[in-house]
């Protein structure tokens, strides 16, 4: 029923149509300057729901791409670390085989494999105590600073006997160091030092000094070959699992990235608005809000005393 | 037959009537834009001719205009109307407001809310996992640790801080209802007065209705008008006002959210200490339901301030609860086992009383019992939290959607009774406000008429004048 309309009500319905249509407007000035569909938590419930979901995975996807990346590094010093090994191992076994050689060698011949035999024990000990970010690449969760300890020589004063202790595994065994690179997936970024180099009297460093001692006392070294070989196959083992963990984070990498791409878009979709649609939306609204109060600046104005004499 | 003496009194009566008419035509223009006012007109009437006695003959005509009095014209209808939308519209509107205040304070969605912080917390463990014993990303996880025990506790003292001021504004309120309630009782004894006297109280009437329109808004409630003018407003089907008496209630319970459990706010009759006043509606209903306690069983449906402060508490203690369990079986770097990384203050709300206990690296317990002291086996668990099914964030998560729909369903509540009581409203100045246009009519009307009236007089003056004056003097000069 349309009742009587007075000046009162005239002014009513005009003030209250102008600021339903001011505040449409200020709301899409709002959404077109924030660019955010959602303000506060009642704009939709739901996508509120969902963006939170979102985000979370999204602050995962990172951390994950970050504990990748750091596995990745893991893996590709303990790669190089282990290719370093390989190759002194290759030198170590063509010196014993060299060495082997009973009957072209001279005592100083013989000396001289032995003291390059010396030094590539120090190279394979640096190469074992290799780091990655201060942490020992192949002693576990050990806090010790070093996989293997230091060669120690002590000279006793009495007999002046030399009795030289060969460098000792110090890491932790059967810890391994695990990089978490999705919600259930974890690869392990170290490389166990006591399989690789082996440890007591079986290690690489013992062995080394096995072959020394008997170059300089005159023992054929021929048996020690099988030895080396023996060694070269655990290392080239361990080297190829490497290979494996490292291709693995990689394929890891490519699903984070995508997966933080298809992530930006489902966050982008639930909280962003159309610009394109809010803009059209907000010139529309602009173009009634003028209109309205072009329409209340005329219709309120007259009464019947302008007309009146 | 009239007497030449009559007419010139009916004429007088036309006159008065008409300059009576012009007197209400002002007052309705002067009054257009006041607020409550109902515009009035005044009610006329013939008087019938002096009826002929047995022996006179002859026709009588009547004796001119009489004022009756002057009309209020109001909708008993539409004010009932205005009273029963404004009760609805002052109930939802404060929950509308509380819930949008409550949810804005929650920062969600956005990287400034707590999920994020959450989510961040985590992924510092993880980092920490990855680097057990380091400086660096343990600093990071005790920042972020004691940065979502600083937003916990913010969270919460701000829904405590709108609790303090819903109550005193309850307070405010049910000061003001009192006021409302004794100026009733006075108008009341005043318009029985004027009504005995037979005074016009048009306007005592209108102050009234005025008044019992803010008593609906505060508290809703009924009028009843009674015979003798006065009314009756009714609040939880209790007299409020009963004539020229008014009673008066009052806010009792706790001051502060922490208490409110304990003794739950409501509005008292002065006169009854212990009963509550079953209110139907309006501002002090709606304040009275935020200020609430939680619901015991956990079922979430109490006031929605307490609710939300034990949503808060909920989350700080599932967030220590869940991290310690895992804290505890690992080791730090000194081998120390069964460390808490939370704790709890017992003197103080879960949401206040949380704090970190590790101070730097070497507290943090990240490394399996056994194991090296740099394995971040139970850092990595502890990240696992996060994505479990009994997340804390889960928690959050769904606190911050329940409450973002009650916000969404109280502002399309409160939407929806203001557009109700704007109607209504409309509809009642539709029949009461003054029309200008039509009080221009009204004053040509009577301006008319008035003219009408005096020539009236001249007419009669002047057929006196010629036969007093000029009868008789024919010839003469």
């Amino acid at each position: 029923m349309l009742g009587r309309v007075t000046n009162q009500t005239a002014a009513m319905a005009a003030s209250r149509g102008l600021q339903a249509n001011a505040a449409r407007l200020a709301q899409l000035q709002s959404q077109a300057s924030s660019q955010k569909a959602i303000t506060v938590p009642s704009d939709d419930p739901t996508a509120t729901g969902q963006s939170l979901q979102v985000r979370a995975e999204q602050t995962q996807n990172a951390q994950y791409t970050r504990n990748a990346t750091d596995a990745e590094g893991w893996l590709s010093t303990t790669d190089s670390a282990l290719s370093n090994t390989t190759n002194i191992l290759n030198r170590i076994r063509d010196l014993t085989v060299q060495g082997a050689n009973d009957g072209t060698m001279s005592a100083t011949s013989r000396e001289a494999i032995a003291t390059e035999l010396t030094g590539l024990k120090s190279d394979l000990l640096a190469a074992a105590n290799t780091q990655f970010q201060g942490r020992s690449i192949f002693a576990g969760t050990s806090d010790a600073g070093v996989a293997f300890s230091p060669e120690t020589t002590t000279t006793d004063p009495s007999t002046g006997v030399v009795t030289t202790v060969p460098p000792a595994f110090t890491g932790t065994t059967g810890s391994t160091v695990q990089r978490r690179v999705g919600d259930s997936t974890t690869v392990a970024v170290d490389t166990d030092g006591s399989k690789v180099f082996g440890t007591g009297s079986d290690s690489v460093f013992s062995m080394i000094d096995g072959i020394v001692s008997d170059l300089r006392s005159g023992v054929n070294v021929n048996p020690q070959i099988a030895k080396i070989d023996s060694r070269l196959d655990t290392v080239r083992g361990a080297w190829a699992g490497v290979g494996t963990r490292q291709a693995q984070v990689e394929r890891t990498q490519d699903t984070l990235a995508s997966a933080s791409t298809s992530l930006e878009n489902q966050r982008s979709s639930v909280e962003d608005i159309d610009l394109g649609q809010v803009i059209l939306k907000l010139q529309t609204q602009n173009v009634s809000y003028q209109a309205a109060l072009a329409v209340t600046a005329k219709v309120i104005q007259p009464t019947l005393m302008d007309f009146l004499k | 037959m009239t007497s030449t003496f009559g007419t010139l009194n009916t004429a007088y009566r036309g006159l008065s009537a008409a300059s009576t008419g012009l007197g209400v035509v002002g007052e309705n223009i002067s009054n257009a834009s006041v607020d409550g006012y109902t515009r009035q007109r005044v009610t006329t009437s013939s008087i019938e001719a002096v009826q002929n006695g047995l022996f006179t003959k002859g026709t009588t005509i009547g004796q001119g205009v009489s004022v009756d009095g002057v009309a209020r014209l109001a909708d008993a209808t539409a004010d009932a109307q205005v009273r029963s939308t404004a009760s609805a519209a002052g109930y939802s509107s404060v929950r509308s407001d509380a819930l949008s205040t409550l949810e804005t304070g929650l920062n969600e969605p956005g990287t400034s809310g707590l999920s994020t912080q959450l989510s961040n917390f985590w992924s510092a463990w993880s980092d920490v996992s990855n680097a057990p014993g380091k400086t660096a990303p343990a600093t990071a996880l005790l920042g972020q640790a004691n940065s979502i025990v600083q937003t916990i506790a913010a969270g919460y003292q701000s829904v405590s801080d709108q609790w303090s001021s819903a109550r005193s504004s309850v307070d405010t309120l049910a000061t003001q209802l009192n006021q409302d309630g004794a100026q009733i009782a006075d108008l009341n004894t005043q318009i029985r007065t004027g009504l005995q006297t037979g005074s016009n109280v048009n306007e005592l009437l209108d102050k009234r209705s005025l008044l019992t329109e803010d008593v609906a808004k505060l508290a809703g409630g009924t009028v009843h008008q009674n015979t003798d003018g006065t009314v009756d407003v009714l609040v939880g089907g209790n007299a409020l006002v009963s004539g020229d008496t008014a009673r008066t209630v009052q806010v009792t319970g706790a001051k502060t959210l922490d208490g409110s459990a304990a003794s739950p706010v409501q509005l008292e009759w002065t006169h009854r200490p212990g009963a509550s006043v079953g209110l139907d509606g309006g501002s002090i209903a709606g304040t009275l339901s935020v200020l609430a306690p939680a619901s015991t069983d956990g079922s979430g449906t109490g006031g929605v301030l307490a609710e939300a402060a034990s949503s808060y508490n909920a989350l700080a203690t599932q967030l220590a609860t869940t991290v310690n369990a895992v804290h505890e079986t690992g080791a730090t770097a000194s081998g120390a086992t069964g460390t808490d990384f939370f704790t709890l203050s017992t003197s103080a709300p879960a949401a206040l009383g949380l704090s970190v206990l590790p101070t730097d690296a070497s507290q943090i317990a990240s490394a399996a019992p056994g194991s090296g002291a740099l394995d971040g086996s139970v850092a990595d668990k502890i990240h696992q939290i996060g994505i479990s099914a009994t997340a804390p964030d889960k928690t959050w998560a769904s606190f911050v959607t329940s409450t973002g729909s009650l916000a969404k369903a109280a502002i399309t509540g409160s939407d929806r009774a203001t557009t109700a009581a704007t109607n209504a409203k409309t509809q009642q100045a539709s029949g009461a406000s003054v029309d200008l246009d039509e009080e221009n009519v009204n004053l040509l009307t009577f301006q008319h008429a008035y003219q009408g009236a005096a020539r009236m007089m001249t007419a009669v003056d002047s057929m006196l004048d010629t036969l007093i004056n000029h009868m008789g003097l024919v010839g003469m000069s």
